[in-house]
């Protein structure tokens, strides 16, 4: 049986005048059916990237220069229009980080929602599904009269209205109060379960993933840099920069610890890496890292691309003993 | 060899954007010809009977001569003179009032602002040609009419678009820095708020400008602008309009300036604002 | 009730600018050579009638006051009288209000029909679409850069040439034969629609260009709608403000009468009959012409302002 959603190889720049950057950097990565992946990065890594392209929603200055994106088997790039509309409105579901902004300010919740439901459906009983309180009075209201988590609800009924076989969240609480997150999140993975659809969660919140997802795959300038279960991954990181990211993200400080900020800043690359992209950033380089680019190896239950991912693997559990 | 870097800068637009390459061609030369005029071998635009009457366009006449034997081409020349000169200095003056006004009413709020944002109103419902009749009634027509007619229409441009950028820039942190360390409001007024509404004001000096040439054509057309003997390629087009049937090139000539005139400064105005205010849109596939 | 309130203030300031405009009115009147007497009555008055009028009006009175009687004159509809007719200019003014009005409605209508359709679709068209984008950009510099008087000038060389069905000048009222009148009409009403077709263009393409940029686009992409839904159902309504703000604003201007475009066709509507008040030195009719224009205007963005809270339910807050 094919993958649900399978990118091989894919090499996306973005083009302007006199300016190209590389944002996926041969990508390979698999999503299956039924599971909850979230892929990790800091901006610019090219997690949004990878997530948009599952729909081909790119922006026009966008060129795939390598590589391939196959949902169900087929290419998304080479698609007709109709093809891909299809695609969208019948299997995929998309959460945007913005909720206010993704919802038509001069529309009623209702209509929208029942645009989205293209007449297959009940606009209250969806929205009581996203466990919104009162579906009747949200549905007549404008989204300006919501507040953050409402309307982040609404746009997450809007994208399960046609039950896809894959939603793809981006950010999807980043702009959401802290109390209100989790709940969200839970939502989500509920509604997950239910309807047994992928869900794709792209982040830069590790203690998000490490609560809401199965699988995690870490980028770093534009490419997986280490991909597994969420409990091998987040607990035993086997490449440098998950290890950097958990010790700088971990949120698990003792009073008086401060998290370690990674020196450095993210790297954007212009043409495919011929060494370790991560390298000028890493406590751990050697001189191979600079002449020699490291492909993706299995290493104990997840595939890693780093010269040294063993040698990491038998160091002392660091993040472990700061975590606990 | 390398050419001269005008030609270069030149090139480069045309390759880029042959509209905006066209427009600023057309304004360079139209300028140049209004501040040579006098001085180029086209003949004068004031002696009478250099020529038959109302000849259509020859070598020695390229615009032909007008009802009273005059070579036309000088007098288009002149007219374009005058429509740039009194539309350029009608609309820098008003910008300048209007910039000074919307940032203090921007700046200060409270009272002052409301006063300001409601006259912008009332001089905004003004037509612009009525209110040339109004002031004509008034001060008789002339330079001030037409002077004073481009103030009321432009004013309110420059002094609702600097007092909407004021406001939003006042509650901005580096505003806020800058009082908090003490600066003087000149200070915050010339050195913090000004730099950044410079751009707002440049793109709505583009479109005043355009306005202020067709405002001021208009009231020459209706004979309240510029007074003959002085010529404005308004009142050029006034005069031609009596012998349109018989000597429609001095019409078309006139019209055909003045409206390539206001396209080119229409031209660059909108590079300059496709430049300072960059829009970038999705795709709906 | 929160529309009521809306609604209250919107009237409340529209008031407020009409009446700002009488004040300016009131103060240019000041400047006429021999004063406002001699503005009602002409330069040939017997001292007896000039005394009764400057009684009527209180010119003897302080400015203050003398603002408020004028003010309460022209708030019973006492515009003065015609110097030339010695009639009473408002009368004159409301025979002529239809020939305008018809003037402007044809021109924005013919306005609409170029503008919307051409700005909806360069504003939509795919950002490779170099030749439709400059297409757009030339029609609309174009339609803004012709001067009305100098197309009428054109159409008029043209069509007296040919005569090509239209007639040029020689207005019939619509009452008496509205084949004829709309013969007459269409010309000065096409001069008029260019500049306005031009403007209704640009503004709707910058505001449809700034709404694809909204998040809520990119969502309803990302849904599946297909372009044409979404430029009918989100993309329009978004777009809609500026749009109905350059329309009203524009057919306010017309309302207050075309002046170049009615002399240059003879068009018999208020903006004609205001200019030939000056020329007459009748100046009651050039401060009535005014004054009427400015609140017309107004009024029609009145209406507009209320229109916007139909169109985006956040502004009614």
């Amino acid at each position: 049986m094919t993958a649900l959603i399978e990118a091989r190889g894919l090499t996306l720049a973005y083009d302007s005048p006199g300016h190209r950057a590389l944002a996926l950097d041969g990508v390979d990565l698999t999503i299956e059916r039924d599971e909850s992946l979230a892929i990790v990065g800091e901006s610019g890594s090219g997690k949004t990237t990878l997530g948009m392209a599952i729909g081909r929603l790119l922006p026009g200055e966008a060129r795939r220069e390598a590589g391939d994106l196959l949902v169900e088997g087929r290419s998304v790039f080479d698609m007709t229009a109709a093809d891909l509309r299809a695609l969208r409105r019948d299997k995929l579901g998309f959460v945007f980080q913005n909720p206010m902004a993704s919802l038509d300010p001069t529309m009623r919740v209702g209509k929208q929602v029942a645009l989205a439901l293209g007449g297959r459906g009940d606009v209250a009983e969806l929205l009581a599904r996203v466990e919104l309180p009162n579906p009747e009075r949200v549905a007549r209201s404008f989204p300006h009269q919501l507040s953050g988590g409402m309307a982040q609800r609404v746009v997450v009924a809007m994208a399960i209205a046609r039950a896809p076989f894959a939603v793809i969240a981006d950010e999807p609480t980043a702009s959401l109060d802290a109390s209100v997150r989790h709940r969200v999140m839970d939502t989500l993975g509920r509604l997950r379960a239910e309807t047994r659809a992928s869900l794709v969660i792209l982040s830069h919140d590790l203690r998000m993933v490490a609560r809401h997802a199965e699988r995690v795959a870490v980028m770093y300038a534009g490419r997986p840099v280490e991909l597994g279960p969420v409990a091998q991954v987040l607990n035993e990181p086997a490449h440098p920069y998950t290890r950097a990211l958990m010790r700088a993200g971990a949120g698990g400080e003792r009073p008086g610890e401060r998290p370690e900020p990674i020196p450095g800043s993210p790297t954007t690359l212009s043409a495919r890496g011929a060494s370790c992209a991560f390298a000028p950033r890493c406590a751990m380089r050697r001189p191979v890292c600079a002449i020699v680019r490291p492909e993706s190896r299995s290493i104990a239950g997840r595939q890693v691309a780093c010269h040294f991912a063993e040698a990491i693997l038998a160091e002392e559990p660091t993040v472990e003993e700061t975590n606990s | 060899m390398i050419a001269p870097r005008p030609f270069r800068f030149f090139a480069d637009l045309w390759r880029r954007d042959r509209l905006t390459a066209l427009g600023v061609a057309t304004l360079l030369i139209l300028l140049l010809l209004g501040v040579l005029g006098p001085y180029l071998p086209i003949g004068d635009a004031t002696r009478l009977a250099v020529g038959p009457r109302l000849s259509p366009p020859s070598w020695r006449f390229p615009f032909g001569t007008d009802e009273l034997g005059r070579s036309f081409l000088p007098r288009v020349v002149i007219g374009i003179r005058s429509t740039f000169l009194l539309s350029a200095a009608a609309v820098t003056m008003t910008a300048s009032l209007g910039t000074l006004i919307g940032m203090v009413a921007g700046y200060y709020r409270g009272l002052a602002d409301e006063v300001v944002a409601r006259s912008a109103d009332v001089l905004f419902s003004f037509p612009a040609l009525l209110a040339g009749l109004l002031i004509a009634a008034a001060v008789g027509p002339g330079r001030i009419t037409a002077i004073s007619v481009i103030a009321i229409v432009a004013l309110p441009l420059f002094v609702r678009i600097v007092r909407s950028v004021t406001l939003a820039l006042t509650g901005r942190g580096f505003i806020v820095a800058a009082e908090v360390a003490g600066a003087s409001t000149l200070r915050i007024l010339g050195v913090h708020i000004l730099p950044n509404i410079a751009g707002a004001v440049v793109v709505q000096f583009t479109y005043a400008l355009s306005i202020g040439m067709i405002i001021e054509s208009a009231l020459s057309f209706l004979g309240l602008g510029v007074q003959p003997p002085d010529a404005s390629l308004g009142s050029l087009l006034r005069q031609a309009s009596v012998y349109l049937t018989f000597a429609p090139w001095l019409a078309l000539t006139s019209g055909v300036v003045l409206s390539l005139a206001i396209m080119s400064v229409n031209l660059v105005g909108d590079a300059v604002r496709d430049a300072l205010e960059p829009l970038n849109r999705r795709a709906l596939t | 009730m929160r529309h009521l309130i809306y609604a209250a203030s919107t009237l409340a300031s529209g008031l407020g600018t009409m009446l700002g405009a009488a004040v300016l009115v009131f103060v240019a009147l000041r400047f006429v050579p021999g004063g406002y007497a001699d503005m009602l009555l002409g330069p040939f008055v017997t001292p007896a009638a000039r005394e009764a009028i400057e009684k009527r009006y209180g010119l003897d009175q302080p400015v203050a006051a003398q603002f408020l009687h004028w003010l309460a004159a022209i708030a019973h509809g006492d515009f003065g009288v015609s110097m030339v007719t010695q009639k009473p200019v408002l009368d004159e003014f409301l025979r002529r209000a239809p020939v305008t009005l018809e003037l402007a409605i044809l021109a924005l209508i013919m306005a609409l029909l170029v503008g919307l359709p051409l700005g909806v679709v360069a504003g939509v068209a795919p950002a490779n679409a170099k030749r439709s984008v400059a297409a757009a950009r030339l029609v609309g510099a174009f339609g803004l850069s012709v001067p009305d008087f100098v197309l009428g000038t054109v159409l008029i060389l043209v069509f007296s040439m040919w005569s090509l069905w239209l007639k040029v000048g020689g207005f019939v009222p619509f009452g008496e034969d509205p084949v004829l009148n709309l013969r007459t009409v269409l010309l000065p009403s096409a001069a008029l629609a260019l500049f306005g077709a031009a403007l209704i263009l640009r503004t709707t393409r910058d505001a449809v260009l700034r709404v694809m940029t909204e998040p809520f686009i990119t969502a309803a992409v990302a849904r599946g709608e297909s372009p044409a839904i979404i430029v009918r159902r989100h993309v329009l309504r978004n777009a809609a403000i500026p749009v109905v703000t350059v329309i009203t604003t524009y057919f306010g201007f017309l309302l207050g009468g075309a002046v170049v475009v009615e002399v240059l066709f003879s068009v018999p509507g208020i903006g004609l009959y205001t200019y030939n008040g000056l020329g007459n030195r009748d100046y009651a009719i050039v401060q009535t012409g005014v004054l009427l224009a400015a609140c017309v205007f107004v009024a029609v963005n009145m209406l507009a302002d209320m229109l916007y809270v139909l169109i985006d339910p956040r502004l009614a807050r």
